[in-house]
């Protein structure tokens, strides 16, 4: 068998241990996104536009990862509304920085690797890049607006009669807490996989002023930033979609009481 | 009601000197030419020559066309001095650049003895590069104050300890990338914990399950790789390799999942300690089964979350290589199998972090939580 294998059944089998059911939800949801992620990459190959393919991936990734985590009905639909929404307004702000950086396909450090290729496919890279930006954002969105809804949804459980108001700063205070675990982890995540990019700058010596201006830099650094763009857009949205929700719940409540009334 | 306005008041101005500063940044890195050593050109007029049809031995069709550009040095020795450069870029524009009016480029200048001609070299790309990181410090301290900044702080220390690591290695030319990255893991985790939780117990509590999932995960990998020879992961497929491919691996996964399996502990244990505070009476093993109710729900979207940061960035080779008419399962070994390896090794970490946390929370936590 081969590794990738053996440790996907390791992870299946940890999951399942610690969570049960909702243990195997999570797997599923994994394998699901990997094939996801794979089908984009598929289509764009045969000339499907990349932003529309995305966008469809992308909500469809989004429901798939929240749905399937176990939390209440309120708080998923909340995460996945606010999430969608954080999607479609990173797609606005990704789209018009990557035409304006020129960070688009490959550097030179990657003459190696594209040796034997053609590069000329006929396929725009300013999209396939900005499609990878978004793709690669997308659990830190889903992971925010979850963790933002889930605690929400938990102050109105202990206090039902919070005040709209309230609710919205509670969320910027559950936000507080989140947010610096978050950027860390999406730190290290991203610096992990680019260590081999880092010490090949400083084993080549390039200049300081050579880095800030290198494509695949710059590119990689402003992936890290959308992502923390996102995050934190993330936090204000769910609270606010919350309370959208929340009001829209009461005043549902009081039209059936003043109904019964009558 | 005064007292509101006024503090109304404040949070609008900080709005706006947010985006003064901005715009001053912006306008700066657009006039920093001087800074630099190489030649940059600021392209004042285009001209679009012919284009050409293209197409390869897999019938991908793309176009190529000539642009001349005119334009004057902003630098050095040259300054302005006025030039032209012919470029050629391609519809797909995968290793080229369509440069506009008003682009700036760093150029080579050759000199000759009727005057100068230059070659493009690439395009400068510092002034998004600083807008994108102003957005992100403005927004983080515009909407969380304090707590933004304290996160900003902790990237930032931690990015300088990540850069002297860096430069260790190199002076080792990558002997001990492990030890340098594993240890530095160990200073990161203490670190960060330190800035966001403070001194104390549930710090502890917190490093150790941080540390002990980690390393566990690497164990386990090391084990299925042992037994399985490393069927299926191709090392060669790693990307900017200039060292020994496989411990870089291995401290690669280490600092990715270090992060996420930091921001798990810290979720489970501080929602343990908030519960054995407000209900003083629970018993160890009800803390430790509520740890794990936590913890089964935030695994799911932490392993997602690691996932897509690792194998979206595939994207444009992967499907560089369907293009070049690669099969599925050969693209997927040469472009993904080392990001999927990487998310499944973090996702042990992930997992295997929830019952630590819970066990270490429920047997060190003191008898009674103070507030």
């Amino acid at each position: 068998m081969s590794t990738i294998n053996v440790l996907g059944l390791v992870l299946l089998v940890l999951m399942v241990l610690v969570g049960g059911k909702a243990g195997l939800q999570s797997f599923l949801a994994l394998l699901l996104n990997f094939g996801l992620l794979f089908l984009a990459i598929v289509l764009v190959a045969f000339h499907f536009p990349p932003l529309p393919v995305t966008l469809v991936v992308g909500l469809l990734v989004l429901a798939l990862t929240i749905f399937m985590s176990s939390g209440d009905d309120l708080s998923s639909t909340v995460a996945f509304l606010a999430s969608a929404a954080v999607l479609v307004l990173l797609v606005l702000l990704i789209v018009p920085v990557e035409h304006w950086a020129l960070v688009q396909g490959f550097g030179p450090e990657d003459s190696e690797d594209l040796e034997g290729l053609s590069v000329l496919v006929g396929i725009s890279f300013v999209q396939v890049t900005t499609a990878t930006a978004i793709l690669s954002t997308l659990g830190a969105i889903a992971e925010a607006a979850m963790a933002i809804s889930a605690g929400l949804s938990e102050i109105l459980e202990q206090h039902p009669q919070v005040t709209t108001k309230a609710l919205l700063g509670d969320g910027i205070t559950v936000g507080k807490q989140i947010i610096g675990t978050t950027f860390n982890t999406l730190f290290f995540g991203f610096f992990g996989g680019f260590l081999a990019l880092f010490i090949w700058f400083t084993g080549v010596h390039y200049s300081f002023g050579e880095i800030l201006n290198d494509k695949i830099f710059v590119s990689e650094i402003l992936m890290i930033l959308f992502a923390m763009v996102s995050v934190i857009l993330t936090v204000p949205i769910t609270a606010w979609v919350m309370t959208r929700a929340i009001a829209g719940q009461r005043r549902r409540v009081a039209k059936a009481q003043n109904d019964h009334e009558n | 009601m005064q007292g509101l306005l006024k503090k109304r008041r404040v949070t609008l101005g900080m709005w706006l000197l947010v985006l003064v500063v901005g715009g001053l940044l912006v306008w700066g890195t657009q006039h920093n030419a001087g800074l630099y050593r190489d030649p940059i050109m600021q392209v004042t007029s285009v001209q679009t020559g012919a284009t050409t049809h293209e197409e390869d031995d897999f019938h991908n069709a793309d176009r190529q066309t000539k642009q001349v550009l005119h334009g004057h040095i902003l630098n050095g020795q040259y300054r302005g001095q006025r030039l032209t450069v012919t470029n050629t870029y391609s519809l797909s524009g995968a290793m080229d650049q369509h440069y506009r009016r008003g682009s700036q480029l760093f150029v080579v200048v050759h000199q000759h003895a009727h005057g100068l001609t230059a070659t493009a070299k690439d395009a400068k790309r510092d002034t998004p590069l600083v807008f994108m990181l102003w957005l992100v410090i403005g927004l983080l301290l515009l909407i969380m104050q304090f707590s933004g900044f304290m996160a900003f702080l902790s990237v930032a220390v931690n990015g300088l300890l990540f850069l002297i690591a860096i430069m260790l290695n190199g002076s080792t030319q990558g002997a001990r990338v492990l030890w340098i990255f594993g240890s530095l893991a160990v200073v990161f985790a203490a670190l960060t914990l330190w800035l966001v939780l403070g001194a104390n117990r549930q710090m502890l509590i917190t490093l150790g399950t941080t540390l002990g999932g980690t390393a566990l995960s690497l164990l386990v990998a090391l084990i299925v790789f042992h037994f399985t020879h490393e069927k299926g992961m191709y090392y060669e497929s790693m990307q900017y390799v200039t060292q020994l491919p496989r411990p870089l691996f291995l401290a690669e996964t280490l600092l990715g999942s270090l992060g996420a399996v930091m921001d798990e502990s810290t979720d489970i244990i501080s929602s343990l300690f908030a519960l054995k505070r407000e209900r003083p009476e629970l018993s160890a093993g009800q803390i430790f089964k509520s740890g794990r109710q936590i913890g089964s729900t935030i695994m799911g979207p932490l392993i997602n979350v690691l996932f897509f940061i690792f194998v979206a960035d595939t994207f444009p080779m992967a499907m560089l290589y369907l293009k070049n008419g690669n099969s599925w399962g050969y693209t997927f070994s040469m472009n993904m199998s080392m990001g999927v390896v990487q998310s499944l090794i973090s996702g042990i970490g992930i997992v295997l972090a929830v019952p630590l946390a819970s066990y270490l929370a429920s047997r060190f936590m003191e008898k009674k939580v103070h507030a």
